[in-house]
């Protein structure tokens, strides 16, 4: 069977936080422009669905991708047109300056990436994507719970900046918002690029690039029917694939060299912590993540509501039979809060067969972070008035009754065997750096050795943000793309 | 590609084991246990092979367990609830795990039930055929 041939000025290789505004950025300076996305396009049949069936559709591995060390960590990807932007739970953060400076600043690309140039990418963004903090009424009362704990606790804590329009409060995020209020790419960017000319399409995995002398001409890969196809690439290539995608693809390809590319993988693994309150909640009203606390961000960690859907606050619970059917029947009276840590230890990431293989297991200061986060939590329930607190800590109590036994959390283990954790933000794995021995990309995000080679996603991050990536990810793609529309090598 | 599923007898002895664990009615577990039959299939081969190893283990480990040289379902009800317990609250993470994976998998089924979404009052959600 002959390949499925095309070909454009650049391909984009993912359509998701980093692919859909390089490639908007691309198109708007009047490049042919294709974007090549594994997943399929989301239907509107696709929206809202119960968990099993948004993981089925929208996620990669259909939900059941991890992450293996000393502990199994569920690694959550959107597989779809728009990515994991499809999936998440719709936050915006500005890259803090402390952020930045770690991030950029530790390597010395103050230069090639200025944090007063991502400010005005993020200017844009918050404007095309109608950025705003979550509304009173779309707290939830998930939300107002944690609002009252941190104003009784004295923690800075704020509603959380969210992309979407006239949002309906569905709790929904997670399983592709059912009204497509969220401002998720394909409802965005996406579009945008398609009206100047870019074509999106869903269903294709780019597998390898080409590359002829030093430079990469086309992508080759394979559509959801497993049909081979190849896409020249008349100016470059663009990788935007996610810090899971991107390094297996370099690593196929044999781009990049064997030293960082799949290494230093970076996440914010996060564990939830339960409360249960004398009058109803119901966390299934509201936006999923509606409001957080900060005030920990520069000891590491970030604490947020997340509003579990039954399925999956259920899975939180331990216990079976009576015990499971008494804790669950509080599902309507159940606060769910979540620690999200920024973890310093690295894992790695490298193809095996069709899939991925990953590697992480936390450091022992990052089960310290969380143990505090843990413990925080519960005394932030108990503030707010919860009558119960489920730490979720296998070896620890089973649940709390009162703020007074908060205090035997210090005796948690720091075996991360012992936490149901789950991690969604990922770095590192095509790390910048000035020099190639250093790094996977250049600071003109141009993969070292190679012309005509970018990588744009999260994988260029050094390190973890320390807050959710998506915002400056997409600030950081768009700058990347106005340098690659001007320096990129002639058709 | 299907690989794996769950013949007759296997979700009849998962059923039993759900509707324990649950709490739950005998219907509605044996809607879970077809509902896990049916991720089984659906599934990526790798998740696919550990869950229906998971499954096999505890339907017929009662001889490690529990000492008793018996599926699951033909045990007392107290001895299945000692079992299920010695799984669920097990000192060895995988053996803890194991079970936690296929608690997990069920409770997408048990969650998305219609009966279980009208006891809390909440909206449903569509649980339509995985195999689209």
């Amino acid at each position: 069977m002959s390949d499925i041939r095309d070909a454009a000025d650049f391909v984009v290789v993912g359509s998701g936080a980093g692919g859909a505004p390089a490639a908007l950025v691309l198109a708007e300076a009047g490049h042919d422009v294709v974007v090549l996305e594994e997943g399929p396009r989301v239907r509107p049949e696709d929206r809202g669905l119960a968990t099993s069936e948004a993981f089925a559709r929208l996620f990669r591995d259909k939900g059941t991708q991890v992450a293996m060390g000393r502990s199994v960590i569920p690694i959550l990807q959107g597989r779809c047109v728009g990515g994991t932007t499809v999936v998440n739970g719709a936050i915006v953060w500005r890259l803090p300056e402390d952020a930045y400076e770690r991030t950029f600043g530790s390597i010395g690309a103050r230069d090639a990436v200025p944090l007063r140039a991502l400010e005005t990418k993020f200017d844009r963004i918050e404007k095309d994507l109608s950025v705003a903090p979550a509304s009173d009424a779309l707290l939830g009362g998930n939300g107002r719970l944690m609002r009252k704990a941190a104003e009784a606790m004295g923690y800075r804590g704020h509603a959380i900046r969210r992309n979407v329009i006239d949002c309906q409060g569905s709790a929904h995020c997670l399983e592709a918002c059912p009204t497509q209020r969220k401002q998720s790419m394909e409802v965005t960017y996406l579009p945008a690029a398609e009206r100047l000319g870019a074509r999106v399409i869903g269903g294709r995995e780019v597998r390898t690039i080409d590359v002829r002398g030093d430079r990469a001409v086309a992508v080759r890969g394979r559509d959801a029917e497993g049909r081979s196809f190849v896409v020249e690439a008349r100016r470059g290539v663009v990788v935007a694939a996610s810090a899971i995608q991107s390094p297996c693809i370099l690593r196929r390809s044999g781009l990049g060299g064997r030293k960082h590319v799949g290494a230093h993988f970076r996440v914010h693994p996060g564990t939830a912590v339960m409360g249960i309150y004398p009058d109803d909640v119901r966390i299934w009203e509201g936006a999923t993540q509606s409001y957080e606390v900060d005030e920990f961000r520069k000891d590491g960690f970030k604490l947020e509501t997340v509003s579990l859907p039954l399925e999956l606050a259920g899975v939180r619970l331990a216990g079976i039979g009576e015990s499971f059917t008494r804790a669950i029947a509080d599902y309507p009276k159940m606060a769910v809060w979540g620690v999200q840590v920024r973890a310093e230890a690295e894992g790695k990431v490298a193809p095996s067969g069709g899939h991925a293989s990953i590697s992480f297991t936390p450091s022992e200061r990052d089960m310290l972070v969380f143990k505090r986060g843990v413990k925080l939590l519960a005394e932030m329930h108990f503030a707010a008035g919860a009558k119960r607190v489920y730490p979720g800590v296998h070896g620890g109590p089973y649940e709390l009754f009162s703020r007074d036994e908060v205090d035997t959390l210090d005796d948690l283990p720091l075996d991360p065997r012992a936490y149901g954790m789950i991690a969604s933000h990922l770095f590192g794995t095509c790390r910048m750096a000035r020099d190639a021995p250093d790094g996977v990309v250049g600071f003109d995000f141009g993969v070292h050795g190679v012309r005509g080679l970018w990588v744009v996603d999260a994988s260029v991050f050094p390190t973890n943000l320390g807050v959710n990536p998506q915002h400056t990810i997409m600030a950081m793609a768009m700058l990347a793309a106005e340098g690659i529309a001007e320096r990129a090598p002639s058709a | 590609m299907e690989l794996f599923g769950l013949g007759e007898g296997a979700r009849a002895r998962l059923a039993v084991v759900l509707a324990d664990v649950f709490g739950e009615s005998p219907e509605v577990a044996r809607d879970v246990a077809q509902f896990m039959d049916g991720y089984l299939r659906d599934a990526p081969a790798l998740a696919a092979l550990g869950l229906r190893a998971a499954i096999w283990a505890i339907l017929w480990l009662p001889i490690v367990f529990v000492g008793r040289p018996l599926p699951v379902d033909a045990l007392a009800p107290e001895t299945r609830a000692k079992y299920l317990l010695r799984w669920s609250d097990s000192h060895v993470y995988l053996v803890r795990e194991a079970f936690y994976l296929v608690k997990a998998i069920a409770l997408f089924g048990w969650g998305a039930h219609p009966v279980v979404r009208a006891r809390f009052a909440m909206p449903l959600v569509s649980l339509t055929a995985r195999r689209t």
